[in-house]
């Protein structure tokens, strides 16, 4: 069997516009009403992975490790504040929260990922560690913003059950167990159902992409189940961590519940 | 020993949203009592019994419970011996016996003997048969026991009740006040109710005060719940008639 590596040149890149056009087509003829942003996603996103492209071949091109790290922390960065951005209400510290348990979910995963699996050298070798560090980050954050806003959702719902728990003599943790489980389960259940469904209809995007380049879908399996595991874990990890810590935002010093934070009058 | 009160209040005012709700309170409630709080709704009656069991924050004043400041004291520990039985009685998504023994669930060390659990049962009231069906499928004043029973299980040595016959019928009612006043008297209980029902004060009350729009117009023995000294007290009176 011959492995061939196709090679697409920016011409093809245009090429593919005609899908986009045909799309546009569709949503005029039906009045969908939706051109202007998607002419404006498509240049975006055209624009960023461009300025990424460039980003990443010059960061590829540093060979010191301590740049690699400084980008990671860049990159936990610039994602905690959009996280930030997207909880229902705004929750002190959050922003730091987020690096805290970012940066222990990448040190734990990347970790064993770079050292155990991959057997990289040298350890920060940059094609392995920005592509993995990128799917932690963005793969953590969104689940543990989620669970931050079923969180509230919960607190929400559930504030006379969580002072009678206080009443009775329960600890803020245990006040609001049941409200952290249902979050953090509500968030995992996306990550378990793709492993229960996962080669059974679609082929998960970054096989789609190493066959494409010629990859023996053999070793390609290999590399898209390391990478189901590494989800699970990371969306696990950085719940945990994330929700150890929001939590104690609703309690005052004196285990009373901070109702102001969230009923709607006070916004 | 000294004899503190089983609760001192000083001065103690709250707002909520940038509205008072409390000012002004000072109160004393001694070991044994039965206190009967009444007053118009609105008045701030739960809004008091949730500073007392620590639920809430108050902006100033001090509140003593047997004698130390509830500010820099163990909170959980006050709310053990402190039990509330809530107006809306919350119950959860569980059997009526996993509800009694919710404790269990962040205190291992808790249990309850069969026989304190029935005897419990028995004192509010409380068919045996209910303790495997789901807690939400009960009446309002079966769920009402059941919060009460709930918080008898903790042991507390006082009792705070908001509105305790509000879901009952007025048999039932009787009885629960009347099984409160034996717990009393047997284990020492201090009874601190909150209510606007001015004839089942009369009748278990040891001691009572007004409360009118958010502060204490009038405390002291039961005689004032029918004679109070004060214009506020005797407006409400006469209003409730
Ligand atoms: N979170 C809140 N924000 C603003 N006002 C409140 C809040 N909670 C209660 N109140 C007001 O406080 C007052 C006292 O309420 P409450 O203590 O429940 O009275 P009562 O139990 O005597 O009926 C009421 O006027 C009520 O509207
Ligand atoms: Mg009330």
């Amino acid at each position: 069997m011959e492995h061939s590596f196709y090679i697409i040149s920016w011409t093809d890149v245009f090429v593919s516009l005609a899908l986009v056009a045909l799309c546009l087509f569709l949503i005029r003829w039906w009045r969908i009403g939706l051109e202007k942003i998607i002419i404006i996603g498509t240049i975006r996103s055209f624009i960023q992975l461009s300025v990424m492209g460039y980003v990443l071949t010059f960061f590829f091109g540093l060979e010191h490790w301590i740049y690699m790290v400084c980008l990671i922390m860049l990159m936990i960065l610039i994602a905690s504040f959009e996280a930030n951005r997207r909880l229902d209400i705004p929750i002190k510290g959050y922003f730091m929260m987020n690096v805290y348990s970012m940066s222990i979910t990448v040190f734990i995963v990347l970790g064993t990922t770079l050292q155990f699996i991959l057997d990289v050298e040298p350890w920060f070798y940059p094609y392995a560690m920005i592509p993995i560090a990128g799917m932690i980050i963005g793969n953590g954050l969104n689940s543990a913003t989620l669970t931050t806003n079923r969180f509230i959702g919960e607190l929400k719902h559930r504030e006379d059950e969580i002072e009678t728990l206080l009443a009775l003599g329960a600890s803020p943790r245990a006040a609001v167990d049941t409200s952290i489980r249902e979050a953090i389960r509500a968030a995992l259940i996306p990550n378990i159902n793709g492993l229960m469904l996962v080669g059974l209809v679609q082929i998960p995007g970054v096989m789609t992409g190493q066959i494409i380049a010629g990859i023996d879908p053999l070793i390609a399996i290999r590399y898209q189940i390391m990478i189901m595991y590494m989800w699970l874990t990371t969306a696990t990890l950085a719940n945990v961590l994330t929700q150890a810590m929001v939590y104690r935002q609703f309690f005052t010093s004196n285990m009373q519940l901070r109702k102001e934070l969230f009923r709607v009058n006070n916004r | 020993m000294t004899n503190h009160p089983t609760y001192q209040i000083n001065h103690v005012a709250k707002s909520l949203g940038g509205k008072s709700i409390l000012h002004d309170i000072d109160l004393e409630i001694f070991p044994g009592e039965f206190f009967c709080i009444v007053g118009p709704s609105g008045s701030g009656k739960t809004s008091l019994l949730r500073l007392l069991n620590g639920l809430e924050p108050f902006d100033i004043g001090e509140i003593y419970y047997k004698g130390q400041s509830i500010q820099n004291g163990d909170f959980q520990k006050l709310r053990e011996e402190v039990g509330m039985v809530f107006q809306n009685p919350v119950v959860f998504a569980e059997t009526v016996k996993e509800n009694l023994l919710i404790r269990k669930q962040w205190d291992k060390s808790f249990s309850v003997s069969e026989n304190d659990l029935l005897e419990i049962l028995e004192m509010v009231e409380l068919p045996q048969n209910l303790l495997t069906l789901d807690a939400r499928s009960l009446s309002g004043g079966e769920k009402q026991r059941l919060s009460l029973a709930r918080t008898l299980l903790n042991k507390p040595s006082v009792l705070l009740l908001d509105e305790p016959t509000a879901n009952l019928d007025p048999r039932l009612g009787e009885q629960i006040l009347n099984t409160m006043n034996q717990l009393r008297h047997q284990m020492n209980v201090t009874i601190i109710m909150v209510s606007h029902h001015i004839h089942q004060a009369v009748k278990h009350a040891t001691k009572a005060a007004f409360l009118i729009e958010g502060t204490i117009a009038e405390t002291g023995l039961i005689s004032i719940l029918t004679r109070p000294a004060t214009k506020a007290a005797q407006l409400f009176l006469k209003e409730e008639d």
